[in-house]
């Protein structure tokens, strides 16, 4: 057994780290419910957006501790607590969600029974689509989320102590199972959240849409905090650059498969062209949306691959903290888009940029409070060693 | 069994020495074909050999001789390429996926798996040159400036093919090739024989194994894998796109490009199983190719076997959610219609028999894998067939539905499109290295200098 408890020593967080995020929940707080009493269902909207940004960055995070030990990769055992607190808010998803389960007949065309009798095609769809049932599937897939997040952790944290090399291998049989129902809830998710804003729309890329923007969010937020903790001094001293390097290298991957995603769904539609699908895009074509769509383009892709194309780029801490924040800029973009173009008529508003505030508070927040109760660094984990003897060939 | 999760496991089992690796893997070069050797041989050559007649009646009389009608335009021509291609997908994943990726274990199978790449994409491109029973004309796929006039239809998928596949199989051939140069330097530096000196001193390029060789190959061999990697998911989306950007029920989906890459690894996996069980008995590599080896690829069996099944579901619950009348109609038609049976099969065979590999015994079982492996083979076949077929057979009108039955000489084709794939994987084994001696001796015990001074 090796020690390499003795090179790490807890610390408490900077002060300043929960001030920021205090500051901006309170802000984010405050200008939203003036902008929720001056129009309600933009901020109700913003609302959506900003908890889909906790939702995708918190089980995002959860999906890549599951890989890390289904995989057996050792690079991020070091950087797997900062991980496991990005994920800790999935708990307070069933409190976040409140307000939008209690306001579904406000943001859901579907939820409107006079619409949906005359509609055939709604009709058709109401068996899936109708207020009980989504809150059934909301609440169950929280539920879900919040028992697997609690065992991993709790595993992992226990292991801090009891250095127990079969709490590994619980958490591997855990994050197998974890993998299949993780596909299926996330896909639930992306169908209720997003595509049924415009319940006449379909497209069965969608989940994997949504997955591959949540990871390339995840990876950003790990990213960040990583390299501003380790400036810091907070993290284990023997991490290093090369440890950087497999971060930027996977958001570079998933940048790509982002990319791949979007324009997969974007070319059979539009090669096909079939108005049942195709007014979708249309939507994000006209009344100025137009210009949004090319910037999440610019946004969400071309600059984040140019940015990290190069080897030497991959692992330096500060290209790896712009772009960090240049890509959770580009998916509160990509959910922008995807949520506001459904509505007619609306178009940028102040309501807008405020609302997001508290999503970054918060998972600010939610990080520094996780942070005090466990150590940043896994010590009881056997593949830890390993992990910080990792090298970049 | 307790794993210590703090250790490495070694990639090279049975603590083989350099020397000991060079000489396993040069046997079957050095030696003369033996009797079962020859019996393969001959087995395949037959399958080949029937696939040529077949293909000889073709040319002679025309594809009437095929199973193709209306409405079913589209038959074993379509599916055995899509087959062929997916083969193909698991050796460049193999060499320049898991190459970024760190996975020290896949210098043991890289090679051969690669081989299967090139070979099957060869396979592959034999039925876009013969669908049309006018294999003299395949010229005009290639946009030239002929006294015609005639230029390709660049909006076609099909045109999009001929770019995707043939760029595919240069990149893989030089990828492989350019991984075989130390290894033809060994050989080179160990034969006895004149001929063979010279030959393997040609395709060395010169190679001496020395320091700056060394880092101008390495540099190389990463750069292409950075090609290779993209071209992995270009082939089969635009394979995809041959089906999904049309709109006909069943073919239009968005899922279609992942899906169908997918299931290219999926099925491409489970033929370098198939193989390698085989492989490493018969060559005694069963110490580079390990049980572990093959437990892991088996994990990846069961991995993408399941995005497939996930885009099974997605597709049907999508073809409901729609509340498109057609869509309904083509998904309950293939699970219920007449293609039922092929449907089931296809369901069976890739989703529900991979799901044994979640038990750890039957990973690491060489009879129960190899019966699932082939199980997935035979899925993955159905699996085109059932998309191709299963869409067409019943168009808008009932007036034009009808049933498609293969002939004789489809199945002969097919038949001979093994024959082809096997003979060159033969030919293949008694010809070079099937295992990177280079690669392998890297990762082989006390090659490597380790941080906490080695663990032996």
């Amino acid at each position: 057994m090796h020690q390499n408890n003795i090179e790490y020593q807890k610390k408490d967080l900077p002060k300043n780290l929960s001030q920021l995020g205090w500051i901006l929940f309170g802000a984010g707080l405050i200008l939203g419910v003036i902008g929720f009493f001056t129009d309600q269902h933009r901020a109700l909207l913003n609302y959506l957006i900003a908890y889909m940004f906790i939702l995708s960055i918190g089980i995002g995070s959860l999906l890549l501790i599951a890989l890390e030990y289904v995989g057996g990769a050792d690079w991020s055992v070091p950087i797997r607590r900062v991980v496991e607190f990005l994920s800790s808010t999935i708990i307070f998803l069933p409190i976040l969600v409140l307000p939008l389960v209690f306001s579904i007949h406000d943001i859901f065309h579907w939820a409107h029974t006079d619409v949906v009798a005359k509609d055939e095609i709604l009709k058709a769809k109401s068996s899936y689509l109708n207020e009980a049932f989504f809150i059934i599937r909301v609440f169950a897939v929280l539920a879900v989320w919040g028992l697997f997040y609690y065992l991993l952790i709790r595993n992992s944290n226990a292991q801090d102590i009891t250095k127990d090399q079969l709490l590994t291998k619980k958490n591997i049989i855990l994050s197998a199972i974890f993998i299949p129902v993780f596909a299926i809830t996330i896909t639930i998710t992306a169908v209720d959240w997003l595509m049924s804003l415009e319940p006449h729309w379909f497209s069965t890329i969608f989940g994997v849409y949504f997955f591959s923007g949540s990871v390339i969010a995840s990876l950003a937020a790990i990213t960040l905090f990583v390299v501003f903790l380790k400036e810091k001094g907070f993290m284990h001293p023997k991490l290093i650059d090369d440890h950087l390097f497999s971060l930027g290298a996977l958001q570079f991957a998933f940048v790509n498969f982002w990319a791949y995603i979007a324009f997969s769904q974007y070319m059979l539609i539009w090669y096909a062209n079939l108005p049942e699908e195709n007014f979708w895009f249309l939507q994000r074509w006209e009344n100025g949306w137009q210009y949004l769509s090319i910037l999440l383009i610019i946004a969400h892709f071309i600059v984040p691959y140019a940015a990290l194309l190069s080897q030497p780029a991959k692992m330096d801490p500060k290209r790896l903290k712009f772009i960090s924040v240049w890509i959770l800029f580009a998916h509160f973009i990509d959910l922008y888009w995807l949520v506001m173009p459904n509505v007619n008529g609306y178009y940028f508003s102040l309501i807008d940029i405020v609302v997001p505030l508290i999503a970054v508070g918060l998972i600010i927040l939610v990080f520094n409070y996780r942070a005090k109760k466990s150590n940043l660094v896994p010590i009881g984990d056997p593949k830890l060693q390993k992990g910080l003897d990792f090298r970049v060939p | 069994m307790n794993i210590d999760y703090s250790q490495e496991l070694p990639v090279v089992e049975g603590g083989l020495k350099q020397a000991q690796i060079e000489e396993l893997v040069a046997k079957p070069l050095d030696t003369k074909p033996d009797k079962k050797f020859l019996i393969a041989i001959s087995i395949s050559g037959s399958l080949l050999l029937i696939g040529a007649i077949c293909l000889g009646l073709t040319f002679y009389y025309g594809i009437g001789l095929w199973g193709n009608n209306q409405p079913v335009g589209w038959g074993f021509d379509i599916v055995n390429f899509v087959f062929w291609v997916g083969i193909g997908h698991a050796g460049t994943l193999i060499s320049a996926i898991l190459f970024l990726l760190r996975q020290r274990w896949r210098t043991g199978i890289a090679r051969f798996a690669e081989a299967m790449t090139i070979f099957a994409v060869m396979c592959a491109g034999l039925f876009p040159a013969i669908h049309t029973g006018r294999p003299w004309l395949d010229g005009y796929l290639m946009p030239y400036p002929n006294q015609h006039q005639l230029w390709i239809n660049f909006t076609s998928p099909l045109i999009w093919d001929v770019f995707a596949v043939s760029t595919y199989f240069i990149v893989s051939f030089v990828f492989w090739f350019v991984g075989l140069i130390p290894d033809f330097a060994t050989l080179r530096d160990r034969t006895t024989s004149k001929i063979k000196k010279t030959i393997y001193s040609i395709f060395s390029l010169g190679w001496r194994h020395s320091h700056r060789n060394w880092q101008h190959y390495e540099k190389a061999y990463m750069l292409l894998a950075g090609f290779a990697t993209p071209l992995v998911l270009s082939v089969h989306t635009i394979v995809s796109f041959d089906f999904a950007v049309s709109i006909i029920p069943g073919w239009h989906t968005t899922i279609f490009p992942p899906y169908f890459v997918a299931g290219a690894i999926f099925s491409g996996f489970a033929m370098v199983v198939t193989v390698l069980i085989f492989v490493r008995k018969i060559f005694n590599l069963e110490h580079i190719i390990t049980i572990n080896h093959l437990e892991k690829m088996n994990k990846v069996i069961l991995a993408t076997g399941m995005m497939v099944g996930y885009a099974y579901a997605m597709e049907f619950f999508i073809a409901w959610y729609s509340g498109n009348q057609f869509e309904s109609f083509v998904f309950i038609n293939r699970a219920f219609g007449p293609y039922a049976w092929a449907y089931w099969i296809m369901v069976s065979c890739n989703v529900i028999f991979p799901q044994l590999f979640w038990i750890k015994k039957i990973r690491r079982s060489i009879s129960i894998m190899l019966a699932i492996a082939i199980f997935v083979n035979v899925g993955m076949w159905f699996e085109r067939f059932v998309i191709t077929v299963t869409s067409l057979h019943r168009d808008f009108l009932p007036s034009s539905w009808g049933y498609y039955v293969p002939t004789l000489y489809d199945i002969g084709i097919l038949l001979g499109s093994f024959g082809l794939f096997f003979t060159l994987v033969i030919l293949f084994t008694k010809t070079l290295p099937v295992v990177s001696i280079s690669e392998v001796k890297a990762v082989s015990e006390g090659a490597q200098p380790s941080h906490n001074g080695g663990h032996h």
